[in-house]
């Protein structure tokens, strides 16, 4: 594999080829990592950050009088600051940094002129704070997932365009002929998201469309946002850090291929299903419904493959930090997707729209299936790029069970809560057959509030919880930074020893 | 590296499949629809929404209002909106025509509030809802927007808009002064009042009817 | 593709400087696994037959619900090649609508009729309901303002105008159907109200605008 002598042949003459590829790597980390270290740090604080917001806005659902004085604080803003602050903050910085640093192993690439791509991303949060002060001064453009005020959109795209250009000059200059599907993945979501973003600003707040043709635009964009972005990051994700860790294969490729092109085909018509019995014309609904349903095939294909993949080695999970988070997201992914895909059917889209079942099933899609995915990555990259071990296993440990515990409550919770209200809401007759109410008329609206406070308490709950961890985790992330290096210190930050030492990596 | 142009052929189909189905055909197919002339009434509908109810959505939408509320009316029979008394028939695209910023939200946390114009008229009955919806809704989750009025000291002679009257007890000020809304509130409240979809397009006619008895056939949805 | 061995990565060569740094990093690269690779297990047949169900199902569904493709259809059910070419005429149960109207009166009137004692009179049994069309209609039509007594009870208040021209701008059938509904309800037994008769009241009174007053009612005939 080696044409001209590498570095690490020309410190031991005695190398073999896979100690080329690993030299090769570690100057492929060491390239990475002041951009890979910049995202992942504002990531992180963006984080903090959203997670205030969002306990704010929990504790305002069920006691409105928190903090209701003050109108820069009033739950539609806060509300918006969180979504903001966690999707263009916490996951797309996370993204990022996930998406070159994969692209970048993968195409055997070294990251030439990094300093661009700090300079990037300095412009992507700067951008971000903008949109978000200009959100909590009331400037919201009140376009569900497009809030950011159109004059922090320059900086955003800008920002975008280095980091779009930087992977795919990346990719092309790499040594590896084999294009792995992690790399379908980031190249297929670097080229969508642009041409969503876009459009959406385009005939949504630039040059704004007649009527419902916006809702259209909107939820065709705001969908694709999770499932043409933030999905094949997290799949990327998934499809690298579980083989890598595990030391197998891949299932299958044909799976990975099928997966991955049923995915780019459904998922983006699926949007519409945000709409349903809306003022849209029905056939744009019918068809939003169908491709959410065929959606059941590239997640049930990537989750046999994933499976498939990890048979046999389910121990493994007991050690390995990235593992666990991965893992966990990997599952979520499945259930959310399976979920998504029977929420679309009209008769029990009926229940569950408009109520927060679908806060929930949101929190699972983003926060149980993404969020988990890229703590796996970060708790496996940054040993990579920073060459220290993380400081704390129990933090990490403390970490996953908050978040893991945690949000697997708060879906519950809101599902259970949500499927209660839906029934109270809008089908008083199924609502009378299951003792929810005593008659068959609908009840009055106030009823379908009061039934939901309980559950958007134990929502706050479920939410302090994740609160604990991301913490545990900032500190941990924080610690890593500025430890001094040990150079004794060699083994990985595992939750235990496993037996065999050397064979289980991190 | 021979597949990636491949790769990249079905990358850009991919979306462009659903951006042309999704966007680009209805765009065409009704993203120019244009109010409609009604003979006997001699004027075109959907309204124009007056100018300060223009302004009150403004004040709407930098509230994050359409975080709980929705403004679209699903057909008889599914979901209970027409059963709730929030709106005569479906909503259709002609009703948002005008809207620069179409509002449908996705959430109901409060109720539907595309007819609210029609179902709530009392202007009274707003303003101490936002004040603090405790006043007229016990128990509900909504906040409180009492920074959309303001306590001031009566000068001269008190003014006409002044609410507290209208407001119990705890909520009253210093003797002396007095609560009236601020600009933001009062055009929030003329925007909430000009929410009324009442007139009956061609294509409200567009809907299902059960086959009558006499038909023979019984299909029920 | 080779990369050129005369520029190697700068950091690299950093690392390269001390001996400390490249047993760091060959530690952690050296307990690494190999970079993933995928292993090509042959797809199960069953997931094609799978497939092919889902798109023939989906596929079926989405023609069903296609509503004729138009951009005007909202109602799923509904299918414009099938549907006759005049206006259905579906028939309408005026106490059901009138009860769904009645959530506009219920709040003041309350659901059960019984109204607020000293501030809302009650329909139950209500002469002014049960006794003259024309009053009864007119006061839907106009409103009602100031002094009255029902029952030996007195009120003093107002009650809003339902006619065109108002906030609430019901139509003739609308103000039929609550009267019907409030005439034959908790134990009221009176005639139903046709729009017939709300139209011949309207028309007598055109040019009336203000609410009504008791006395100018029961001069009524």
């Amino acid at each position: 594999m080696a044409s001209a002598p590498s570095l690490a042949a020309s410190l031991n003459p005695a190398t073999t080829s896979d100690d080329v590829q690993r030299a090769e790597l570690s100057e492929i980390d060491a390239s990475t990592k002041w951009p890979a270290l910049f995202l992942l740090a504002s990531a992180v604080g963006w984080l903090l950050i959203g997670t205030v917001f969002a306990l704010i806005s929990s504790v305002k659902m069920h006691s409105p009088d928190f903090l209701g004085n003050y109108e820069w604080l009033t739950f539609g803003r806060t509300r918006t600051a969180h979504l903001n602050a966690v999707v263009y903050g916490w996951s797309v910085n996370a993204s990022f940094a996930v998406a070159f640093w994969l692209m970048a192993r993968l195409s055997r690439s070294v990251l030439r002129h990094a300093g661009l791509l700090i300079v990037a991303a300095v412009f992507w949060n700067i951008g971000v704070t903008v949109g978000i002060a200009g959100i909590l001064i009331g400037d919201s453009t009140s376009i569900e997932w497009l809030e950011m005020p159109a004059y922090a959109t320059p900086l955003l795209f800008l920002a975008y365009a280095l980091v779009g250009a930087w992977a795919v000059i990346t990719f092309r200059f790499g040594k590896s002929k084999h294009i792995y599907v992690s790399q379908w993945y980031i190249l297929a979501a670097l080229f969508w998201f642009p041409w969503l973003y876009s459009i959406a600003e385009i005939m949504l707040i630039f040059a704004p469309a007649r009527g419902t043709v916006q809702a259209l635009v909107n939820w065709w964009f705001a969908h694709n946002v999770l499932g043409l972005w933030f999905t094949p990051i997290g799949l990327a994700a998934i499809y690298y850090f579980l083989p890598k860790v595990l030391g197998k294969p891949i299932h299958s490729y044909y799976l990975s291929v099928l997966g991955f092109w049923s995915l780019a085909i459904f998922y983006n018509w699926a949007g519409v299903h945000h709409l349903i019995g809306g003022p849209v014309p029905v056939w744009v609904q019918s068809a939003g419904i169908a491709a959410s349903f065929m959606m059941v095939i590239p997640v049930i294909v990537t989750a046999i493959n994933h499976h498939l993949t990890m048979v046999g080695s389910f121990n493994a999970l007991k050690y390995s930090p990235t593992l666990r988070f991965i893992v966990f997201g990997a599952v979520s992914y499945t259930v959310t997707s399976l979920f998504g895909s029977a929420m679309a059917i009209r008769s029990v889209a009926e229940i569950t729209h408009f109520t927060h079942f679908v806060v929930g099933h949101a929190h699972e899609g983003m926060y149980s299936f993404f969020t988990m995915v890229m703590f796996g990555s970060i708790y496996y990259i940054m040993p990579r790029i920073l060459l220290k071990e993380w400081p704390s296993a129990k933090l990490i440990s403390l970490h996953f069970w908050t978040t893991a515990i945690g949000s697997t409550l708060y879906v519950f919770d809101l599902k259970i809560g949500g499927f209660i209200q839906g029934l109270l809401l809008n089908t008083p007759v199924l609502a009378h057959k299951f003792g929810l109410q005593p008659g068959t008329d609908p009840v009055p609206f106030i009823d379908t509030v009061k039934v939901t406070i309980p559950y958007l308490q134990w929502r706050t709950y479920s939410g302090i919880l994740m609160t604990v961890g991301h913490i545990a985790f900032a500190i941990n992330f924080a610690w890593i930074i500025v430890r001094s290096a040990q150079a004794t210190k060699t083994q990985p930050t595992l939750f235990r020893t496993p037996p065999e030492m050397e064979v289980t990596a991190q | 590296m021979n597949r990636a142009p491949l790769i990249f052929l079905g990358i850009f189909f991919a979306l462009a499949f659903s951006w042309t189905g999704i966007v680009l055909t209805n765009q065409i197919s009704y993203g120019s629809l244009k109010p409609v002339y009604d003979e006997t009434e001699g004027k075109s509908y959907p309204l124009q929404t007056p100018g300060l109810a223009a302004r009150g959505k403004q004040v709407y939408e930098d509230l994050g209002c359409i975080y709980c509320h929705s403004q679209q009316i699903r057909r008889p029979g599914y979901g209970d909106d027409i059963e709730r008394g929030w709106g005569d028939r479906q909503s259709v695209a002609h009703d948002y025509i005008r809207e620069n910023r179409v509002l449908l939200g996705t959430m109901r946390t409060g109720p539907d509030l595309r007819n609210i114009g029609a179902r709530q008229t009392d202007r009274t009955w707003h303003y101490q809802h936002l004040y603090d919806p405790q006043i007229t809704s016990p128990g509900s989750n909504m906040p409180p927007f009492a920074f959309l009025f303001e306590t001031h000291k009566i000068v001269g002679q008190p003014s006409p808009k002044a609410i507290q009257s209208k407001l119990p007890a705890k909520y009253q000020p210093p003797a002396g002064y007095e609560i009236v809304p601020t600009e933001r509130g009062e055009t929030l409240v003329d925007y909430l009042l000009s929410l009324k979809d009442t007139y009956a397009y061609p294509e409200t006619k567009n809907v299902y009817v059960e086959p009558t008895p006499e038909a023979g056939k019984e299909e029920k949805k | 593709m080779s990369e050129d061995p005369i520029k190697p990565n700068a950091q690299a060569e950093q690392a390269g400087a001390s001996d400390e740094s490249i047993q760091k990093v060959h530690s952690i690269l050296l307990r690494e696994k190999p970079e993933p690779k995928e292993g090509y297990t042959p797809m199960p047949l069953f997931i094609l037959g799978f497939i092919t169900v889902m798109i023939f199902v989906c596929t079926l569904y989405f023609v069903h619900y296609r509503g004729g493709f138009s951009p005007m259809v909202y109602d799923e059910r509904y299918d414009p090649s099938t549907a006759s070419a005049s206006a259905q005429v579906t028939k309408v149960d005026p106490v059901a609508q009138g009860k769904r109207l009645f959530q506009t009166c219920a709040a003041c009137h309350q659901a059960t009729g019984m109204g607020v004692p000293g501030v809302y009179p009650a329909l139950v049994g209500s002469p002014w309901v049960m006794e003259s069309d024309k009053q009864v209609i007119s006061i839907l039509l106009h409103g009602l303002s100031g002094h009255m007594m029902v029952e030996d009870k007195p009120f003093n208040g107002n009650m809003p105008a339902f006619g065109p021209g108002g906030g609430y701008n019901w139509s003739d059938e609308k103000i039929s159907y609550v009267l019907t509904y409030i005439r034959q309800e908790w134990g009221n037994k009176g005639a139903a109200i046709t729009p017939e008769q709300v139209k011949a009241v309207r028309d007598e009174m055109a040019g009336h605008s203000k609410p009504w007053s008791a006395e100018e009612l029961k001069g009524m005939k």
